[in-house]
């Protein structure tokens, strides 16, 4: 037994002496586990193929570089602890997580433990508004989501609106946006439902009673998919409109496609709707290696966030967070991001107008609106 | 009113739902005095082995689909009585001297174990049942349109439940799981094998919640490895709403619960639909802290 410890303490030892001339750590937080675990593992893939990819050409700095993922579970709880836990590992970032308000109760851990987090999903806007030094993220923000929502609906020349959320941090904030937005229009409906349910026709009977010439929905796909489905279910044709956490092919196997056919919904541009080579090219080889083309935009939004941090470790030749911090705010453009054009603000918000309206058509397939 | 009666309706096959599964918690606490957290992931495992057999038999498209679903709840029946009882045998069995608190803990690891074991097997993403297995027609009473897949599915519910009730009331098993139920030493004594009776409840149980499952599934095409969760908390409710031990108690509150939470949404609001279920249900054990069909506490189950 005494052998035994001693071993263990001689191996922890060669370990942490592998550590400090060891490799440049990165940190993901992603629901691996939990409602949302699709979400997390394609981003943990994503980013394993991109490291893989880095290291294979030679690293950062001379050095390999290593990804060490942290279940957030999807739960506000479990991502404070999956936070504390990546503070003491020595990464010199984290990118994740996806939920808004998962990602809110990390912010601070990190923020104080002078660690730069890169969220890329999380849309909610006062995430940014904290004037938090180290927090960025590769997604937009609902603001502009509610606009570009506010436009459609008013395109579609509908007088009565019905607004339904599910009282998440995400899909509340996004509601609440498009509501003040919207101009000259009723809002004849205006509630949450509970996500994780199975029978919603409760509600659309409530909800048709209303009756909206359109719907927004600004949940995600699980209960979008459901409600597209009962909705055909009780022969009610009205025009839903949906978020950008309904952005997801599993949409469509839950609804199906004849349920799915002619819903709109907003969101960033899908990988086969990007005009760079580089999208392309790695959309191939991820198919290569799982077999199929990721399903979320939020798992190569992870992938960005990489990118921008080994890519300006590399321009800095440092990971001294207040020197990454300024200059990612300042001085930092990337044209060949995965998603488009990649550069922030002074908040650690992404700049451009990235949101685009989607139309599902007969097929089930996503079609980019212009 | 043509509102009220569709909510009724929307309700009412919620409620079957609810009901079904909350008699596997009733059971095992009527005999054990143990809550199984376990059941709603062996409602979820019921889903997914359903949609597995569905899509690798074909039995749907060989024997048509009232034929091949029914021969498909069977063998789920069967497969998750089996899982019940090497569940019974790995988590509960071993601890049944020990306090009981103990035996809760297990429940609780054995739920973790089996979601988790769940998306291990079949993946973290959502997994759809094929559309069109059932036919989607609806039949239109008072105006309200209810499309006769619940229905069904509502009246197999009502079905199970009066079976096992007569199989608990009238045969010699029965009898011994009562006798179990009210005291175990004393059943020993009478020459009946506690640990026998105890394993029967383990077929019974975990086969109800399996069969609410495929039904789930059936019904509305979406499963993944969390549905359990949901389902399970709903389902325990309703069986502490009906009086937890009691069968008929379960299939009330079950029925109750799904009511009161479309009528709730309907009339009050969407968003607090969960928090006025529960306000019912304090409100129900304040007056009746058994539940309301748990009066005598020496006939349960």
């Amino acid at each position: 037994m005494k052998r035994v410890a001693l071993f263990a303490v001689g191996l922890l030892l060669v370990a942490s002496t592998a550590m400090a001339a060891g490799p440049i750590k990165i940190g993901l937080m992603a629901p691996l586990t939990g409602a949302w675990a699709s979400e997390g593992q394609e981003m943990k893939q994503v980013l394993e193929l991109l490291s893989a990819d880095l290291n294979a050409r030679g690293g950062l700095l001379g050095q390999k570089v290593e990804v060490i993922t942290e279940d957030d579970g999807g739960d506000p709880k479990t991502a404070a602890l999956a936070a504390q836990r990546l503070t003491t590992k020595g990464v010199a970032a984290v990118i994740g997580t996806y939920g808004s308000s998962v990602t809110e109760a990390s912010q601070n851990i990190y923020n104080e433990s002078r660690i730069i987090q890169i969220a890329n999903g999380s849309t909610a806007v006062r995430l940014s508004e904290k004037g938090l030094k180290y927090f960025f993220r590769t997604c937009p923000r609902d603001d502009e989501q509610g606009r570009v929502a506010a436009q459609t609906i008013q395109k579609m020349k509908a007088k009565n609106v019905a607004i339904l959320h599910d009282n998440t941090t995400y899909a509340k904030g996004l509601a609440a946006e498009a509501k003040a937005l919207l101009k000259g229009v009723k809002i004849v409906f205006f509630d949450a439902l509970t996500p994780g349910e199975r029978d919603y026709t409760a509600i659309l009977t409530k909800l048709k009673a209303a009756k909206p010439d359109v719907v927004f929905f600004t949940g995600y796909y699980p209960e979008a998919g459901l409600l597209l489905r009962q909705k055909m279910q009780m022969k009610w044709n009205v025009p839903f409109i949906g978020g950008d956490a309904q952005n997801n092919p599993d949409l469509i196997k839950i609804a199906g496609k004849e349920a799915a056919n002619g819903f709109y919904f907003l969101s960033t541009p899908l990988p086969k709707d990007l005009p760079t080579k580089e999208s392309k090219a790695f959309v191939d080889t991820y198919k290569k290696k799982y077999r199929n083309a990721p399903s979320s935009i939020y798992a190569l939004l992870a992938g960005d966030g990489f990118r921008v941090i080994t890519a300006a470790i590399k321009e800095k030749k440092s990971v001294d967070p207040d020197v990454l911090a300024a200059y990612l705010k300042k001085g930092f453009k990337d044209d060949r991001g995965l998603t488009g054009r990649i550069a922030f603000n002074a908040k650690g918000d992404r700049v451009g107008e990235l949101y685009r309206v989607y139309k599902v058509d007969a097929k089930g397939n996503f079609i980019l609106q212009k | 009113m043509e509102e009220f009666f569709q909510q009724f309706a929307n309700g009412l096959a919620v409620g079957g739902i609810y009901a079904l599964i909350a008699l596997g918690y009733t059971m095992v606490y009527g005999v054990l005095k143990l809550i199984n957290f376990a059941h709603g992931d062996l409602f979820t495992i019921g889903a997914y082995l359903g949609l597995t057999v569905l899509a690798a038999l074909g039995l749907t498209e060989f024997y048509g689909a009232v034929i091949g679903v029914l021969l498909v709840a069977v063998m789920i029946m069967g497969m998750l009585a089996a899982i019940g009882a090497v569940l019974d045998r790995a988590a509960y069995r071993p601890l049944r001297e020990s306090p009981r608190l103990s035996a809760v803990v297990s429940a609780l690891g054995a739920s973790i174990f089996l979601q988790n074991l769940v998306m291990l097997i079949y993946g973290a993403r959502f997994q759809v049942y094929p559309l069109d297995i059932l036919p989607s027609t609806s039949i239109s009473l008072f105006q309200v349109d209810i499309p006769v897949v619940k229905v069904v599915v509502l009246a197999a519910s009502i079905l199970l439940m009066a079976v096992l009730y007569l199989f608990v009331q009238r045969t010699r098993i029965g009898t011994a799981i009562r006798a179990a139920a009210i005291d175990q030493g004393a059943a020993r004594l009478m020459g009946i094998d506690v640990n026998r009776v105890i394993l029967i409840v383990f077929l019974i149980g975990p086969a109800l919640g399996g069969v609410a499952g495929l039904m789930v599934g059936l019904l509305y095409g979406q499963i993944n490895f969390t549905m359990g969760w949901t389902y399970g908390l709903k389902a325990f409710t309703a069986a502490i709403l009906g009086g937890i031990g009691n069968i008929p108690g379960a299939m009330v509150g079950g029925l109750l619960l799904g009511v009161i939470e479309a009528l709730g949404a309907a009339y009050i609001s969407i968003a607090w639909k969960d928090a006025i279920a529960f306000c019912v249900l304090i409100a129900i054990l304040i007056v009746r802290p058994t539940g309301l069909l748990g009066e005598r506490v020496a006939e349960k189950i």
